[in-house]
């Protein structure tokens, strides 16, 4: 079932310079129980994606869209009413979305007593067993300490249990693992694997890095300038890519190509957010781009569910 | 006479002071390395926060004392010099750090970043220097009309080229590189690790390149070192270490992600 629907989704922010595109055209089609990767550069709007869902756009940016549904409801009139009762945020720095004043029991206490109708007593155990269930070993230990004196794998354990706590079943989590180690990272992409497949929950993984949409997420969506240019099951868009994007961004890994071999980097730069489009947004920069890529838009190809779009035919690909 | 290593660390032991006057002494934060830097060759150090890695480094900046151990930098006592002495030796040593906004002053032109280093040691203001500011520059790859920019406007990727040319500006051997691409995007990454392989066939630098990355530095360097908990766990050629992984830390680093779950 479809949990979160979106077509056209675009996101403008006025300036005196002119308006800022930040998402030009995004569609994301999310399953529920599945981890659905955003893929980009930075600049791409993935991020912006990610805030327009959750209503924290800056002030005065415009958010139009043909259709922006999470769970039947219109999610431009109603992102704020959603935040934190059903759509949680996991950012990307742990140790700034604590306090670091303020004990990890209270921290937690002020979520449940915001978002959940129970006694205190009742609420110190579920703040333990939040804290549990995100692999703590020792949540009373953890209760009882400061974000500064928890390592960054468990400070981002506590933001999951957090955002559990407030009932939210859609997680938006914005590069999670990006300020942690390796190991750590994968630890914590297991965490979320678990918890989707055990509670139920629907996961928007943004990243930068491949490797987190490989290890943890079942369908991927590639954006490229405020655009999404490919989506589709992650095996299709990892080893079978569609558009020439995803290709190049894939053969710029240090570990495509021979140990030692000069690695392909993608020449030129994303254009600025500022300027109209008319054509394929990656034709100035595309190896295969012909004439009528940078006029006119390009069309949706398609292998089953796996789409994307240019006006090279499927069998380029 | 055969050529002295570019680096030569035998049994370095780092220790920070214990935190109090009665407190137990702390386990070394970096616990008897050994391992050697051919010249013109580059050395990936891989370990995760809190390994000693950077420990490492600082105390081959000669910025941490060291417990015991010795450390050569083309066969001289690298520990013993002091004073002037040691400050004419650091010219042999260019260090990158992670984030080049933060390296590089906001307020001054790349022109008076890129001076800097030479005014430091006592070269002259003028055509001279202007003309190896620009050389410098080229050699990372970018335009002359960037030495009246400033540092705030330029790109990640610009940035680290900017902050590489300064490293390189007093000619030194040795390149330190503190997890160099770690803020960048994956096209803007292997555009800098392009640079770093041109840079190091064309001028024979010796690199040390340290990340919690093992892919980024399995990819260009020659020989690997894998720290855990201050200890070396991993030291040897690339490819032998990525063939046969002796811990199953390393194999773990190598296997996440994208190669495993396509293998």
């Amino acid at each position: 079932m479809t949990l979160l629907d979106v077509r056209n989704l675009s996101v403008s922010i006025p300036t005196p310079e002119g308006d800022v595109h930040a998402v030009r055209s995004v569609d994301l089609s999310i399953e529920r129980g599945e981890i659905h990767g955003v893929i980009g550069e930075s600049g791409c709007g993935k991020t912006m994606t990610g805030m327009a869902m959750l209503g924290l756009v800056p002030q005065g940016a415009r958010i139009a869209a043909d259709r922006f549904h999470f769970d039947g409801e219109d999610l431009s009139e109603n992102a704020s009413r959603l935040r934190g009762r059903r759509i949680g945020l996991i950012s990307q720095d742990p140790a700034a979305a604590l306090n670091p004043v303020l004990s990890i029991a209270r921290q937690m206490d002020d979520v449940l007593s915001a978002h959940r109708d129970m006694p205190r007593q009742t609420r110190h155990a579920e703040a333990a067993a939040l804290l549990a269930a995100t692999g703590l070993p020792d949540p009373e230990k953890v209760l009882k300490s400061y974000p500064h004196q928890l390592s960054g794998g468990m400070q981002q354990r506590v933001v999951i249990a957090q955002a559990l706590a407030t009932g939210a079943d859609f997680l938006i989590a914005d590069e999670p693992t990006t300020a942690l180690d390796v190991s750590v990272g994968a630890q914590v992409l297991a965490l979320l694997r678990r918890l989707v497949s055990e509670r139920g929950l629907t996961v928007l993984m943004i990243t930068h890095d491949m490797d987190v949409i490989a290890e943890a997420c079942d369908r991927a969506t590639v954006l490229y300038a405020g655009r999404s240019v490919e989506t589709g099951p992650v095996d299709d868009v990892l080893r079978r890519p569609g558009h020439p994007y995803t290709r190049a961004l894939l053969a710029a890994l240090p570990d495509a190509g021979p140990h030692g071999a000069r690695l392909a980097a993608i020449e030129g730069s994303i254009p600025p957010p500022r300027i109209a489009i008319a054509g394929c947004a990656f034709a100035p920069r595309c190896p295969q781009a012909m004439l009528v890529c940078a006029a006119e838009p390009p069309p949706m190809r398609a292998r089953a569910t796996h789409r994307w779009l240019c006006h090279l035919p499927e069998d380029a690909a | 006479m055969t050529v002295p290593p570019m680096l030569d660390v035998e049994d370095l032991v780092i220790r920070y002071p214990a935190r109090g006057l009665f407190a137990a002494r702390p386990k070394p934060a970096v616990n008897g390395a050994s391992f050697r830097l051919a010249k013109g060759e580059t050395l990936g150090i891989v370990g995760e926060s809190g390994s000693g890695k950077t420990s490492l480094l600082r105390a081959i900046l000669r910025l941490l004392p060291v417990e015991s151990g010795a450390v050569r930098l083309e066969g001289q006592d690298w520990l013993a010099l002091k004073g002037q002495a040691l400050r004419r030796a650091r010219q042999k040593i260019g260090v990158v750090s992670q984030n080049p906004f933060l390296s590089l002053s906001p307020r001054l032109t790349i022109a008076d970043i890129l001076a800097e280093p030479m005014l430091a040691q006592g070269d002259r203001q003028g055509a001279a220097m202007r003309k190896k500011i620009a050389g410098l520059l080229a050699d990372c790859g970018l335009p002359a009309d960037f030495l009246d920019r400033r540092a705030r406007e330029l790109s990640g990727g610009q940035a680290q080229r900017v902050a590489i040319a300064r490293a390189l500006a007093l000619e030194p051997g040795l390149l330190i590189l503190d997890e160099p691409t770690s803020a960048l995007d994956v096209s803007v990454q292997a555009q800098i690790l392009n640079l770093l392989a041109d840079l190091k066939e064309s001028r024979g630098l010796s690199m040390l390149f340290v990340t919690h990355n093992l892919k980024v530095v399995a990819h260009i360097s020659d020989t690997l070192l894998v720290m855990r908990h201050g200890d070396v766990i991993e030291f040897g050629r690339t490819e032998e270490v990525l063939r046969a992984p002796a811990e199953a830390y390393t194999r773990e680093l190598l296997s996440f992600g994208r190669n495993a779950a396509m293998a």
